[in-house]
């Protein structure tokens, strides 16, 4: 089974981060505080090779609200 | 693990290393058998615990696979969910939580876990701002122009579409 977002070459940390972005814009206001201390979270994963790093790179987040909405 | 655990504790440094970060298999974290007829749940978010070692009639919840109501010795699977609703129906009641998705191992010995990234419980979401979220996410579903916004927007629409069939549901 192939899930949309994958076909149009999301992965799944991709996913997730959008869902759970798009939940916590929703909680009532007075959450919204503590909310912001846990927004922010980013994933870089680079390919080691023969005991060396390979080039960083960080999994983007795909935005759908300008930045100061998220 | 008992095994592991012997082999290393002639030599003292690491066996204070072993104690530190024991490891254990997935069959021996439940600490005590719940009794008959219930469930044990824990409910893990990254940034807090909701459940911890609690004892449950049901939880429902829904599934890329379909909704499912987990009772006490369900068989052992892993599912992964969608946006949705878990409900926790104990002897005091149920409580409904959203979660924005994740996974749900159920354990051969009635233990549950559920890893969700966010979850909230369904009176603190607020109907308001789904709706005015909602549309906004079906304009840009439908007009947005690069492909990852469109579907990510897609994600977004299923999402607060749940929430409002849940916060509907609730009100019945």
């Amino acid at each position: 089974m192939t899930f949309a977002w994958r076909a149009a070459g999301m992965n799944y940390l991709q996913y997730s981060s959008i869902a759970a972005r798009a939940l916590r814009r929703v909680a009532k206001q007075e959450l919204q505080a503590e909310i912001a201390k846990r927004q922010g979270v980013a994933v870089k994963y680079a390919k080691w090779d023969s005991g060396k790093a390979g080039v960083s790179a960080a999994i983007p987040d795909v935005e759908t609200r300008p930045k100061a909405d998220n | 693990m008992s095994l592991f655990a012997r082999t290393l504790k002639p030599a003292t440094a690491l066996a204070r290393l072993s104690r530190q970060s024991a490891r254990f298999y997935a069959s021996e974290t439940a600490a005590a058998a719940p009794a008959a007829g219930k469930l044990v749940v824990n409910f893990a978010l990254p940034h807090a615990a909701i459940l911890k070692g609690t004892e449950v009639n049901q939880v429902d919840m829904s599934a890329v696979s379909g909704d499912l109501g987990i009772l006490a010795d369900h068989v052992p699977t892993i599912e992964q969910l969608k946006p949705g609703v878990i409900d926790i129906i104990s002897d005091s009641g149920s409580a409904k939580y959203f979660v924005s998705g994740g996974f749900a191992i159920m354990n051969p010995n009635s233990v549950l876990n559920i890893n969700a990234i966010e979850a909230f419980k369904l009176e603190d979401l607020d109907p308001q701002a789904v709706a005015t979220n909602l549309a906004e996410s079906q304009r840009l579903a439908s007009s947005a122009k690069d492909e990852l916004t469109k579907e990510a927007a897609a994600i977004e629409v299923e999402l607060y579409e749940a929430i409002q069939t849940a916060l509907s549901g609730k009100s019945k």
